[in-house]
């Protein structure tokens, strides 16, 4: 145990000490707030698209002073015309919409562009106004009143609560920006320990010491761990607080929950633990198969796709969670977080999760002292 | 007593066909190094000194025989072992992001020397192998000869019963080389068992009591310096080192 402790306290001191790795740790977590307003802001702007982009509507046909009314109450720009005219500016993006109309029958030429299908909404609401209007006009000259014909029934919404499409999106990121910048932290601690070590020279004077190798491999997993560890609680910290103050100034979060509660922030806090555990003892198993800093360097750059991919393909399609994938690494912690993040939780999944995971830790770090004992890793 | 027993060791390497083909780094070595003794290594680059050196500092294990000390082997007594080992190469890296003084402080923690006593321990060495002016400067910033030092002090610290030198004088200023010799001999009058090993055997004949001749993997000769001389009848360690040479070719 105390070799074990001063192997931690030696590798944290070169961690800390060394510029490149505190800047591995810290550089991702710094950049998460940019991130979640930087997409906040873009996601903002493509859903509430400004009403003056796609509001040109072309009439080739007389509009009548009732359609006028109703139709600048609701904002529309009137362009009229003969239908050649209109089809002109239609064709050259003057209007996005343009009605024609034979006796009481209106067609509405649109496009497949979005200002044509945003326009095209917009008009749909404009004639069921429209209709409206005509009906209850046609009702009070027959002397019978409109509400007791056109409003039979009463319709009432009870909406309930959920995160918009931007919200869940960018929360979802939010977590895959932890992962991402856990995994970065804990690739260059990982490389230096081990490979780096190696190529250093530094290795051989570590295994002449009374050390058992065990104890030498515990050190640099624990290290590297804790630096890893360090870096997602930043990150959570960091994306947490970006998202709570974005949402008060993006209506994309709107009726948005993020994890207010304790036992979400506890079971966030602990995947990222986890994680953090897993992606080292991978890291370091890696690395230490390589002779230089730099081939370990290339053998964990596919690590960061790795942790990520399997979680944007879950987020992308929308996948549940089960009990089988409570066991698949990388893509059973982002599916817990995602739902916590939904306020689902399921006992049984977390806890499948959980007990899979270590049970992978303990199998990395049995693979790693054997490889450690092992002549070829070691020169 | 260090006895190393039949020691052999089999690396693979690939030839021009680019097939796996085993070869010996060491074959059946056999010798001992008492106490108050210096042995020499002495053969080559490549002869097989640093896999056998590093087989008795208990880095590699060999592919047969036994390394033992005072009867100790590294396969039951591998801790008791190192605590009383001292390994020293001239390849031998020191933790550059530490200052000198932390380096021996957590060289005395692994060899467990108490808390109370480490300050007063580093003292000492600092002041007998003149550390003091970098004492608190990072191993990294020191110059290849004030490393050395700091190497040796390591070494030093744990007042071990075992010494294995290899190649630690190479590339080194005449005065750093000197400051190790003092060194182990000051470590021989101790009563310390030292393994020395080099190439320069101008060296070995000063300071070493009997030398193992290596060449190839193999011992050619296992003797005191004035016997090879006589055996080989030349007058220095080096014309006999050809003459052994040439003599195992003809055999």
């Amino acid at each position: 145990m105390n070799n074990l402790w001063i192997i931690l306290k030696k590798e944290l001191r070169e961690v800390f000490r060394d510029k490149k790795s505190l800047a591995m740790m810290l550089i991702i977590p710094i950049f998460i707030p940019f991130l979640v307003f930087l997409m906040s802001f873009l996601f903002e702007s493509q859903a509430t698209t400004d009403i003056t982009k796609y509001n040109e509507i072309g009439f080739a046909y007389e509009v009548t002073e009732i359609e006028k009314t109703l139709l600048e109450s609701m904002g529309i720009n009137i362009h009229e015309g003969t239908q050649a005219e209109m089809e002109q500016a239609f064709l050259a993006n003057e209007v996005y919409v343009y009605v024609t109309k034979n006796n009481s029958e209106y067609t509405m030429h649109t496009k497949t562009s979005d200002e044509s299908m945003y326009a095209t909404t917009f008009m749909e609401q404009y004639f069921e106004e429209y209709k409206k209007v005509l009906q209850q006009n046609i009702l009070t000259n027959a002397n019978i009143d409109p509400d007791s014909v056109i409003n039979v029934i009463t319709l009432k919404e009870e909406v309930t609560k959920e995160d918009s499409y931007f919200a869940s999106y960018m929360k979802n990121y939010a977590f895959l920006f932890i992962i991402m910048a856990i995994t970065v932290s804990a690739t260059y601690p990982a490389t230096d320990a081990t490979a780096g070590e190696k190529e250093r020279g530094t290795l051989e004077t570590l295994l002449t010491f009374p050390i058992k190798s065990r104890d030498i491999i515990l050190g640099k997993f624990l290290s590297v761990s804790l630096s890893s560890i360090i870096t997602g609680i930043l990150s959570f910290a960091l994306a947490f607080l970006s998202l709570y103050f974005a949402k008060d100034m993006f209506t994309i979060y709107a009726n948005t929950d993020l994890l207010y509660n304790i036992p979400a922030l506890i079971i966030g806090l602990l995947i990222i633990i986890i994680y953090s555990l897993f992606i080292s003892g991978i890291c370091i198993a890696i690395a230490s198969k390589s002779k230089t800093f730099k081939e370990a360097q290339s053998a964990l750059t596919p690590l960061t796709f790795i942790s990520l991919f399997p979680s944007m393909i879950a987020f992308m399609i929308g996948m549940p969670m089960n009990n089988i994938l409570a066991f698949v690494p990388f893509l059973n912690i982002s599916m817990i977080f995602t739902d916590i993040n939904n306020g689902i939780f399921n006992g049984i999944h977390i806890a499948l999760m959980f007990i899979s995971m270590l049970i992978y830790i303990v199998i990395i770090l049995y693979i790693i002292i054997k490889q450690y004992k092992s002549e070829k890793v070691l020169f | 007593m260090i006895e190393i027993k039949n020691v052999s060791k089999i690396f693979k390497k690939w030839n021009e066909k680019k097939k796996a083909v085993s070869f010996y780094a060491d074959k059946n070595i056999t010798f001992t190094a008492k106490e108050g003794e210096i042995v020499g290594i002495l053969g080559p680059n490549g002869a097989g000194k640093t896999t056998l050196l590093r087989i008795i500092a208990g880095i590699l294990e060999p592919t047969t025989g036994q390394v033992l000390f005072d009867g100790k082997s590294y396969q039951k007594d591998e801790i008791a072992i190192k605590n009383n080992l001292a390994f020293l190469s001239g390849n031998t890296k020191l933790y550059d992001t530490l200052t000198t003084y932390e380096l021996l402080e957590m060289c005395a923690k692994i060899y467990q020397i108490p808390q109370a006593k480490i300050p007063k321990s580093i003292k000492d060495i600092s002041e007998k192998l003149g550390l003091n002016s970098f004492l608190y400067q990072k191993v990294g910033e020191l110059s290849t000869g004030q490393t050395q030092r700091v190497n040796i002090a390591r070494c030093f610290i744990h007042n071990p019963k075992y010494y294995v030198f290899d190649e630690a004088t190479t590339g080194l200023d005449i005065i750093s080389s000197q400051i190790i010799l003092d060194f182990i001999k000051k470590e021989k009058a101790k009563n310390k068992c030292i393994l020395y090993s080099t190439h320069y055997m101008e060296e070995a004949e000063n300071i070493c009591d009997r030398v193992v001749m290596i060449h190839e993997g193999q011992v050619l000769f296992l003797g005191t310096p004035k016997e090879i001389k006589a055996k080989t009848k030349t007058t220095n360690l080096r014309d006999a080192f050809f003459k052994l040479i040439e003599g195992g070719k003809h055999e």
